[in-house]
C-alpha cells in the first residue's frame, strides 16, 4: 500500500469500479462469498456517511472541536454528527426509540451494565494506536470479562469545593457538605448513583455501592434530615459556577474544574479531597452494537485518545485525560488532578465510580430524597 | 308507471318534500382536527398509560402487566411512603398561592383598563403585554441576578440596616423565589380573561345601578363582580393549571425548597436510572387531577348562567 494510504481512504477510480462490481456480481452468483469477492464487497461498501455520535454537552461542535479535530482531517467526508445526551438515563431513554447511533460515552459505573445489555460490543484495541498511552488503571476499569469494552477518556474528582473567607471545616471530611453551620451556603450532586455512595463512606458503611435495604433507609432519612441546609442541588455545571459565582454558595459537592473556575473568578476557595476518600469518574467511549462504521468509530477514538487532545481538555475544560503524556499548562489543575501521581484516581485519595447492582433503587431513594 | 323504489319518482318526491341528503359538511370539517386530536392527545396519553401499567416497558425481558406503581401512588412504598403525594400537594399549594394572588393583582389592572374609559387602554394593553414578546429565560435570569444573596436587594437591605451583609436574606433558590417569577411570568395571561369579560359588560346596567341610587362600591359588588366571575375563574383555572406541573422554573430558580411535582416527573424520565414507570402514573395523576378539575369549574365559565342569577 502507498504512504499514508489505508483500507478506508484509498480512492476506487472507475476500472477499479467496473472491475469490483464484475467481482462482487460474479461472487453473488455463488452460494457463499469467496475471499475475494469478500474484499472487493467491503471495499464498496467502505464504511461511508456521517460518524454518528451520542454524546454530552460540550463534547461537540459546541466547543469540543479540538478533541477531533485530527478525525476531521482524515476523513472530511465522515464528519461526526452529535446528538446530546443529557445523562446515560437520558441515553437509555433514546435509545428506546432505536439505537441511531455508533458510539457514545457512558460513565465507568456503567460499564458493566452496558457490556450486559447487549447493545454494545467491545473495542479492537489493537485499532488504536494511541491506547498504548492510557492510564493502565483507568484502562481496566474500561473491561468486562477480559473484553475492551469502555476506552477511557475525560476523568476527574468528585471532592469538596469551599471558601476558605466563610467555611472553616471541623474536619477534612464529606461532613462538610452536612455542617449546620451553613446552612442555606451548602450544594450536593443529583446524581444517587455518586450522593448514596458517598453518603456511605461518611456514614463508615463497609461497601457503599451495594448497600443493604436497611442501610439505603438509614442514608435517605439522613440526607433528608440535612436538605433544609442544601440550598440547590445541581446537574450543570455553569449553574453552579453562577450561584457559587454570585456567593450565593459557600460549599459545594464539585468536579476540580469548579475549583480551576472560581480560582479563576479570585474567590479564595479550596478544593478538599476528605479522608472518607474521594470519588472518581472516568468517561468511557463504548462502541454500540450493529454499527456499520466500526473503523471510523476507533478512528474517532483514536483521535480523542492522543495527547494533544488530552492537553487541549485538560488546558480548557479542566478535566483529566486518561493518556499519561497529557499535561495541562495550568500548576493548579495539575495539583487539583494529582497528575504526577497516576494511582490517585483509584488508590488511597479515591474510590472509582463502580457498578451499583441495585442502581434502579439507589435512583429511587434519591428522587424521594428529593421529593421529600 | 314509475317506480316508487327510486328516489327520483317516489312519490314523496313528487310531491314536493326532499328526502334529506347525509350532510357531511360537520365530519369533514371536523374530521382533521379530530383525528390530529387522536393521533396527537390520545393515543400519546394511551402510551404513557401502558407504560404507567408495564404494558409497555423501557427494560428489555419480561415484563407482565401490573398496578403496583399506582398501587404504591397511593397506599405508601417501602421506601418512599407517601412522597409523591405530598410533593403533589406542595405543587398544590404553590399554585394556589400564586394563582389567587395575581388573579387578585391583575383584577384591578383590567379593571382599570376595560372601565376607566381611557383613551389609551389598548396601548396601556399593548405594554401589559410586551414582556411576553421577550425571551423568558431573560426574565428569569434577570430575577436571579435581583435575588442573589449579594444582589440588589440585599445589598439594599444591608444599606439600609435591616439585613446584617453577613447574612442576607436568602430569596433565589427558594420556594418564595418560584412562586416570585411564577407571579411575574403569568400576570399578563391572568389580566387578559379578565380585561374581556369586563369589557364585555353591558355599561347600561352600570348606568342602570347608579341611577337606581346605587354607590359605586355596590355597584361594583352587586353588578361588576358577579359578572365578571366567569372571566376570574377562566384566569384563575389559566394559571393554575399550567403552574401544577411546571418545572422549568424550579429548576432556574427553585433550589431544593422549590422542587415541585413537575420536577420529578422529568426526573424520572431522564435522570438517575430511567423509571418511566413511576414517571408515567405520576403524570397520569397529573391529568387526571387537572380533568377532574376542570369539569368541576366549568359550570362556572358559563356566563349566561351569571347574569340568569
Amino acid at each position: 500500500m502507498r504512504d499514508g494510504e489505508d483500507l478506508l481512504e484509498r480512492r476506487v477510480s472507475r476500472q477499479e469500479l467496473v472491475k469490483l462490481a464484475a467481482v462482487a456480481g460474479g461472487a453473488g452468483l455463488l452460494a457463499g462469498r469467496t475471499s475475494v469477492a469478500g474484499a472487493a464487497l467491503s471495499r464498496l461498501g467502505a464504511e461511508s456517511g456521517n460518524l454518528r455520535v451520542l454524546d454530552w454537552a460540550g463534547y461537540g461542535y459546541d466547543g469540543g472541536q479540538a478533541m477531533f479535530a485530527a478525525y476531521v482531517k482524515k476523513y472530511p467526508k465522515n464528519k461526526p454528527k452529535f446528538t446530546v445526551m443529557a445523562n446515560e438515563a437520558d441515553a437509555l431513554s433514546k435509545f428506546q426509540a432505536g439505537v441511531n447511533w455508533d458510539l457514545f460515552r457512558p460513565y465507568v459505573g456503567w460499564v458493566k451494565y452496558f457490556a450486559e445489555s447487549g447493545l454494545v460490543q467491545p473495542w479492537d484495541t489493537k485499532l488504536i494506536p494511541n491506547f498504548k498511552h492510557l492510564n493502565p488503571i483507568m484502562v481496566k476499569a474500561g473491561q468486562y470479562k477480559g473484553k475492551q469494552y469502555g476506552i477511557p477518556e475525560d476523568w476527574g474528582f468528585d471532592a469538596i469545593l469551599y471558601r476558605t473567607d466563610k467555611v472553616k471545616p471541623k474536619a477534612r471530611s464529606w461532613g462538610l457538605l452536612f455542617d449546620d453551620r451553613y446552612k442555606g451556603k451548602i450544594a450536593w450532586y443529583d446524581d444517587g448513583s455518586t450522593m448514596l455512595p458517598m453518603t456511605g463512606l461518611y456514614l463508615g458503611f463497609k461497601d457503599p455501592w451495594n448497600q443493604t435495604d436497611a442501610q439505603l433507609k438509614k442514608a435517605q432519612k439522613f440526607l433528608i434530615s440535612k436538605k433544609h441546609l442544601v440550598r440547590t442541588i445541581w446537574s450543570s455545571e455553569t449553574a453552579l459556577w453562577e450561584a457559587f459565582g454570585s456567593g450565593d454558595l459557600w460549599i459545594a459537592y464539585a468536579w476540580p474544574n469548579d475549583w480551576v473556575q472560581m480560582k479563576k473568578k479570585g474567590l479564595p476557595v479550596v478544593y478538599m479531597m476528605p479522608k472518607e476518600r474521594a470519588l472518581s469518574w472516568i468517561g468511557m467511549f463504548m462502541l454500540l452494537k450493529g454499527t456499520p462504521r466500526p473503523n471510523l468509530a476507533h478512528a474517532y477514538v483514536d483521535a480523542w485518545s492522543s495527547a494533544v487532545s488530552g492537553k487541549w481538555l485538560e488546558d480548557n475544560y479542566g478535566y483529566g485525560h486518561a493518556n499519561l503524556l497529557a499535561r495541562p499548562s495550568s500548576s493548579d489543575l495539575l495539583r487539583a488532578l494529582k497528575i504526577d501521581n497516576p494511582k490517585a484516581v483509584g488508590s488511597s485519595i479515591a474510590y472509582i465510580d463502580r457498578d451499583i447492582p441495585r442502581r434502579d433503587l439507589y435512583a429511587k431513594v434519591w428522587e424521594g430524597v428529593k421529593s421529600a | 308507471m314509475a317506480d316508487t323504489a327510486e328516489v327520483g319518482t317516489s312519490p314523496a318526491h313528487r310531491s314536493g318534500h326532499r328526502r334529506p341528503r347525509l350532510d357531511l359538511t360537520g365530519p369533514s370539517l371536523l374530521g382533521l382536527p379530530v383525528a390530529a386530536l387522536v393521533v396527537f392527545f390520545v393515543v400519546p396519553i394511551a402510551i404513557v398509560g401502558a407504560y404507567s401499567v408495564d404494558a409497555l416497558s423501557i427494560r428489555s425481558g419480561p415484563h407482565p402487566v401490573t398496578l403496583t406503581a399506582w398501587r404504591d401512588l397511593f397506599t405508601g412504598d417501602p421506601f418512599l411512603g407517601h412522597v409523591y403525594l405530598k410533593l403533589f400537594w406542595k405543587s398544590v399549594t404553590i399554585s394556589l398561592i400564586v394563582s389567587a394572588v395575581i388573579v387578585a393583582l391583575a383584577y384591578p389592572l383590567a379593571y382599570y383598563l376595560a372601565l376607566s374609559g381611557t383613551k389609551r387602554k389598548y396601548v396601556l394593553l399593548l405594554l401589559l403585554i410586551a414582556p411576553f414578546l421577550t425571551s423568558y429565560l431573560l426574565r428569569v435570569l434577570a430575577w436571579k441576578v435581583l435575588l442573589g444573596d449579594q444582589g440588589p436587594i440585599n445589598s439594599l437591605l444591608s444599606t439600609m440596616g435591616l439585613q446584617s451583609s453577613d447574612h442576607p436574606l436568602h430569596l433565589i433558590y427558594s420556594r418564595f423565589a418560584v412562586m416570585l417569577v411564577l407571579g411575574y411570568i403569568w400576570l399578563p395571561f391572568v389580566a387578559l380573561p379578565i380585561f374581556v369579560s369586563l369589557e364585555s359588560l353591558d355599561r347600561r346596567l352600570l348606568e342602570a345601578a347608579s341611577d337606581l341610587g346605587a354607590s359605586r362600591l355596590y355597584t361594583f359588588s352587586r353588578v361588576t363582580l358577579p359578572l365578571s366571575i366567569p372571566g376570574v375563574f377562566a384566569a384563575f383555572l389559566f394559571v393554575f393549571i399550567p403552574t401544577l406541573g411546571e418545572f422549568v422554573t424550579p429548576s432556574l430558580v427553585g433550589g431544593t425548597d422549590g422542587y415541585m411535582y413537575g420536577n420529578q416527573i422529568v426526573d424520572l424520565f431522564g435522570t438517575g436510572f430511567p423509571d418511566w414507570r413511576t414517571g408515567a402514573v405520576l403524570a397520569l395523576f397529573l391529568l387526571g387531577v387537572v380533568a377532574v378539575l376542570t369539569l368541576v369549574f366549568a359550570r362556572f365559565l358559563q356566563p349566561s348562567q351569571v347574569a340568569a342569577d
